[in-house]
């Protein structure tokens, strides 16, 4: 029998299970898993996890692909109070290398196998087939709290070194709640998930869909666009999430084809990014019965705030309201004080969704005023208490929804004997990624074209990290202590 | 022109070319995304010097429906 007592997620699950045992909680291809069956398969992994000696506290890398077992595997850490690190499968061998020195894990799982010294590695799938030791299974610690941390997960530093957020059971029940709260997911919703399962955004509309007794369709992506339609009418699809950057790419590649579906679909969520008000706009007349819902957050305060584009209609530039009566924002100056409404202050938020701390606790300086945690994002609010963002303090460039740090590329394009370099966001020029990055590289008397640069790039960097603009300059603008100006090379 | 097509895949997604068959399609493996199909997309039609019609587009899902309508284009 699971311990489910200090995780709302695990006991939403379990009362699914008892309640509804034949509905379908999952299903990935022609695979479909019911809630009791979930509930057996969460039981059988959490039971090679006790014979493989792991044990509440220890934390575990989960190597993320968009699969069955993983989720098994993410729930299953739960019941035993076991900290799930979630890393994208396809993130560079150096973010996984340096995320395992961080958090020196007593074990990783993945799909297949990955080199690392000095650490146990399982095969997701082997967890569902080995058997349980006798007495090795000991599911009835009764220690565990719901303010434990659940999971952490890595954010892109701006500094390039990734940061660790941890967040405890209550943290992800609360966002859970807040989000179904305000988009209305319910136990009659079949959603399609074609986000990434190791991102804040595609973890947590599983947890939502779990949450509420839903069924969760595993898609790969958003790429094969006849793939997801093909899904979103087999299954009666009735809501899902994306970024502004596949709004954008299914505009481009289908037109106005997904309207029809518009009928059938209870909800959207996008996140992530910014999307224009025309796309808004768009969005409003091709759906016009859908709730068209939009979250601001950070992984360290997930989904903080939400507007709902029908609802605003006449004012589709705020970034809305706290996402729940249990959130509050306020917007503070330099030194901290709350500002007056209409005045440009950094954002900050608190509640039930809000980290208490970085997996590294250094990191937590300058991070939180009391429990207020900074967002970084400047903005203000106005007299009705809409929040609106006005530019951000961190340098973060987010491409499509994937936040890249500029220094992880100018470390890049310095390997390859740029002696100085800066990157910066700019607008992308096709229109679809939102923001893309440009580099500035010190003349100083090299010859090598930007071609040549790109390429040498290409085995280091991600495509999306890649810069798109570039210009060569006499100096790269400092601050006396030698941190690169980024926000001059904007002007 | 089925070669420059697969070569350029491949460079793109940053994958060995041999993974570039004929049937592999979006969304199939991880690095062909969204974000990855653009950009096929765009230096294909950048680096052969044509244009794919809109209404095509949705229907260009995998290497060999690349390379038919490449060859379509380049021979019409």
């Amino acid at each position: 029998m699971l311990n489910t007592a200090h995780s709302t997620l695990l006991c939403e699950v379990l009362s699914r299970a008892q309640e509804c045992p034949d509905k379908i909680a999952l299903a990935e291809g022609e695979v479909c898993v019911t809630y009791s069956q979930l509930l057996a398969l969460v039981e059988q992994v959490a039971g090679c996890m006790c014979s493989l000696g792991l044990s509440a506290g220890d934390p575990i890398v989960l190597v993320a692909n968009k699969e069955l077992p993983f989720v098994y595997c993410y729930l299953a850490a739960h019941s035993l109070g076991i900290v799930n690190v979630v890393v994208d499968a396809a993130s560079p061998r150096e973010r996984l290398d340096y995320i395992i020195d961080v958090v020196k894990p007593a074990a990783l799982f993945c799909n297949g196998s990955v080199n690392v010294d000095g650490v146990p590695v399982y095969d997701f799938n082997q967890l569902l087939t080995a058997p349980v030791a006798s007495g090795q299974f000991k599911p009835g610690n009764s220690d565990l709290k719901s303010c434990d941390v659940a999971d952490v997960m890595f954010t892109t530093g701006t500094t390039g070194a990734p940061k660790g957020v941890c967040l405890t059971h209550d943290n992800i029940a609360g966002s859970a709640r807040n989000t179904n709260g305000f988009v209305g997911t319910s136990a009659d919703d079949i959603e399609a998930l074609a986000l990434p399962l190791s991102h804040s955004f595609g973890l947590g509309r599983m947890r939502c869909v779990l949450m509420a007794g839903g069924t969760l369709v595993l898609v790969n992506n958003f790429a094969n666009l006849k793939s997801f339609f093909t899904v979103l009418d087999s299954w009666h699809v009735t809501g899902f999430g994306m970024v502004p950057a596949v709004w954008q790419y299914i505009k481009r590649l289908s037109g106005r084809r997904i309207a029809r579906f518009a009928p059938q679909l209870r909800y959207i969520e996008f996140g992530s990014a910014a999307l224009p008000v025309e796309d808004k706009q768009m969005l409003i007349e091709m759906f016009p019965t859908t709730r068209l819902c939009m979250h601001y957050g950070l992984t360290e305060a997930s989904r903080a705030m939400f507007t709902e584009f029908h609802a605003c209609a006449a004012n589709l530039v705020t970034i809305g309201r706290p996402a729940s009566p249990l959130v509050e924002a306020c917007v503070r100056d330099e030194a901290g004080n709350p500002v007056a409404d209409g005045e440009d202050g950094e954002i900050c938020v608190r509640g039930n969704m809000v980290t208490h701390s970085y997996f590294n606790p250094a990191d937590n300086d300058g991070g939180f005023y009391g429990d207020w945690f900074r967002t970084g994002d400047w903005g203000h609010r106005d007299a009705n208490g809409d929040y609106y963002l006005t530019g951000r303090k961190k340098e973060l460039i987010n491409v499509g929804g994937e936040k890249v740090s500029p220094a992880a590329i100018e470390d890049a394009i310095r390997s390859l004997g740029i002696a100085d370099c800066a990157c910066i966001a700019v607008p992308d020029p096709n229109g679809v990624l939102g923001e893309v990055p440009k580099a500035f590289l010190l003349r100083d008397g090299h010859h090598d074209s930007f071609e040549d640069i790109k390429n040498g790039l290409a085995g280091l960097l991600p495509a999306h990290e890649i810069p798109v603009e570039w210009e060569w300059v006499d100096s790269i603008p400092r601050t006396a202590s030698g941190k690169i100006q980024r926000l001059k090379l904007k002007q | 022109m089925e070669s420059q097509v697969k070569e350029i895949i491949a460079r793109v997604l940053n994958v060995p070319l041999e993974r570039i068959t004929d049937e592999l399609s979006s969304g199939d493996i991880p690095e062909w995304d969204s974000v990855g199909n653009l950009a096929i997309i765009s230096t294909i039609e950048q680096e052969l010097e044509l244009e794919f019609p809109l209404e095509d587009l949705f229907d260009l899902t995998s290497v060999r429906s690349l390379v038919e309508e490449v060859d379509k284009l380049t021979n019409a």
